[in-house]
């Protein structure tokens, strides 16, 4: 086993050195203003090569959940969850909720972004809208 | 949309093989390496050829399995061809089809052999297998979120509340492949479990149990495929390929938007109107399906998207119509991925063969003349029609 690693290509970098400053950011296009995810060279909106980075809101909705009960990583011991967000911008990022957990179903709770050192990088993760800030 | 009619039919099944999966398996849990990927392939050629009762110089097409290399495979089984490739069970099917109706070769061998068990192939994990791909198996790595069965637990979560499916009705899916598997002899899990020991079962990446999952083995799988007058003249009992049919959802892939946002719904229900029109068929006359099950979600959202239930009826259907050879529409008859070999598609296909063939012995179904195989890996939606 080994511990999780990032797909860093040329566009991604720029997304995680702005989620080491605390303010992820995502690709904006310049011409149709989609904005994308994961970080690419093209619109796949309009097809255009021209983007702007620029800060999320760090709003957003469940979509839906996971818990993992078997280890896959040496830095994920089981349990742990994973989550789908629909961000306020559009696109679908997998994090992980932390802090207080729903009772109950999590599809459609609000989430707001917060950050985590995990091993040698920050990472983002999410937590329930209103709720006190993550572990 | 159009379709191309004069697909239809153009070519037939005229041999099946494959190793010995349960004995196999065996081996390699007692430590032993029986074969390799291509000595499996080897194995599993050997017994369609003479399953087809020809011989290897009427071979003009090689297709292989995407864990082995074309030209070896060639080189290893002697064959020099004027069509050849590589590509997943499913496409194979539809190369082969296409290569026979557009005149490029007429009697094509497709040939498949995994060691995945033996060499410790990883699904989930770093280096997890396929990421090369399918981004969607690797870029979520860094919160945790791996493997296949992880993509289609988040996937499950959501439909399931959407449509307001229990776990015990997905259970089904895992209890009606294994009753099927009790009375198959090759099949690797022959022990019958019932909803209570689905439910009891631990969770892998919850929602989903263990019985969900797809087995890891070794093994090999081949077919011969023929053009439908050649297949006639030296086939023993040649199985037509009536329809053909694939959309691909690649838009958002990665975000994993085909799979939360629609199910794969939209490629399935336009793979349907292609290969049903094709075929000119519909649900209504398949006899039983084979579904490519790497879990157990797999068979829900076909029955959804191939019109053999309405949107959002999957959990009723499989409760009370049944999916299974004791009652409804039998899924799955060899006990597919989950309890007979995981042989990534192409056991489903010799499956459909053998049943349209009346050749399943104790899990033949009665008066099998179409068999629906349908898939959608990664939300990549294929299907193929057998029959008479």
């Amino acid at each position: 086993m080994a511990n999780a690693e990032r797909v860093l290509t040329l566009y991604d970098l720029p997304m995680w050195e702005a989620v080491e400053r605390g303010k992820m950011a995502l690709q904006k296009c310049a011409a149709c203003s989609a904005f994308r995810y994961p970080p690419g060279p093209a619109c796949p909106q309009c097809l255009s090569l021209d983007h702007v980075w620029e800060e999320i809101s760090g709003r957003g909705r469940i979509l839906s959940w996971v818990v993992f009960h078997r280890q896959y990583f040496d830095d994920f011991p089981p349990p742990y969850n994973a989550i789908a967000v629909k961000l306020e911008e559009g696109p679908i990022v997998v994090s992980n909720l932390v802090g207080e957990e729903p009772e109950g179903s999590w599809i459609n709770r609000p989430v707001d972004i917060t950050y985590r050192r995990h091993l040698d990088r920050t990472q983002h993760a999410f937590k329930l809208s209103g709720s006190a800030a993550g572990r | 949309m159009t379709t191309s009619s004069t697909l239809s039919g153009a070519a037939a099944v005229i041999g099946i093989g494959h190793t010995d999966w349960k004995g196999d398996h065996a081996r390699v849990r007692a430590g032993m390496k029986p074969h390799d990927s291509y000595g499996y392939a080897a194995q599993a050629f050997n017994v369609a050829l003479a399953d087809a009762g020809i011989d290897r110089s009427e071979i003009d097409g090689l297709i292989v399995g995407p864990t082995t290399a074309y030209e070896r495979v060639g080189e290893v089984l002697g064959l020099d061809v004027r069509w050849g490739g590589q590509a997943d069970a499913m496409t194979a099917v539809m190369e082969a089809v296409l290569a026979i109706a557009g005149g490029m070769a007429e009697v094509v061998a497709l040939v498949y052999g995994n060691d995945q068990r033996s060499a410790g192939t990883n699904y989930g994990g770093t280096n997890a297998q396929g990421g090369g791909a399918f981004l969607s198996y690797v870029y979520h790595a860094p919160w945790g979120f791996t493997s296949q069965g992880a993509l289609y637990a988040m996937m499950a979560r959501r439909y399931m509340a959407e449509r307001g499916i229990s776990e015990a009705e997905l259970g089904e899916v895992a209890v009606a492949q294994r009753l099927h598997a009790s009375r198959n002899p090759h099949a690797l899990m022959q022990k019958p479990i019932r909803i209570e020991d689905y439910l009891a079962s631990a969770y892998i990446c919850e929602p989903l149990h263990l019985f969900d999952y797809c087995l890891i083995n070794d093994g090999g799988v081949a077919m011969i495929v023929a053009e439908a007058g050649r297949a006639k003249r030296i086939g023993r009992k040649p199985v037509p390929i009536r329809g053909i049919g694939r959309y691909d959802l690649n838009r958002g892939a990665t975000s994993l938007e085909p799979r939360l946002l629609d199910y794969y719904h939209s490629a399935q229900s336009r793979v349907a109107a292609q290969v049903f029109d094709m075929a000119g068929l519909g649900p209504e006359d398949m006899d039983a399906a084979q579904i490519y099950d790497s879990f157990s979600l797999h068979i829900p959202l076909a029955l959804e998207g191939y019109g053999y239930c309405a949107v959002g009826d999957a959990g009723r259907f499989m409760r009370e119509n049944g999916i299974s050879l004791a009652k409804g529409l039998p899924v799955n008859t060899s006990g597919g991925h989950l309890s007979e070999s995981y042989m990534q598609g192409w056991n489903h296909q010799i499956e459909a063969v053998r049943q349209c063939r009346g050749e399943a012995g104790a899990r033949q179904v009665p008066d099998c003349r179409h068999v629906h195989y349908s898939s959608d890996v990664a939300g990549k939606a294929v299907s193929i029609i057998y029959g008479a």
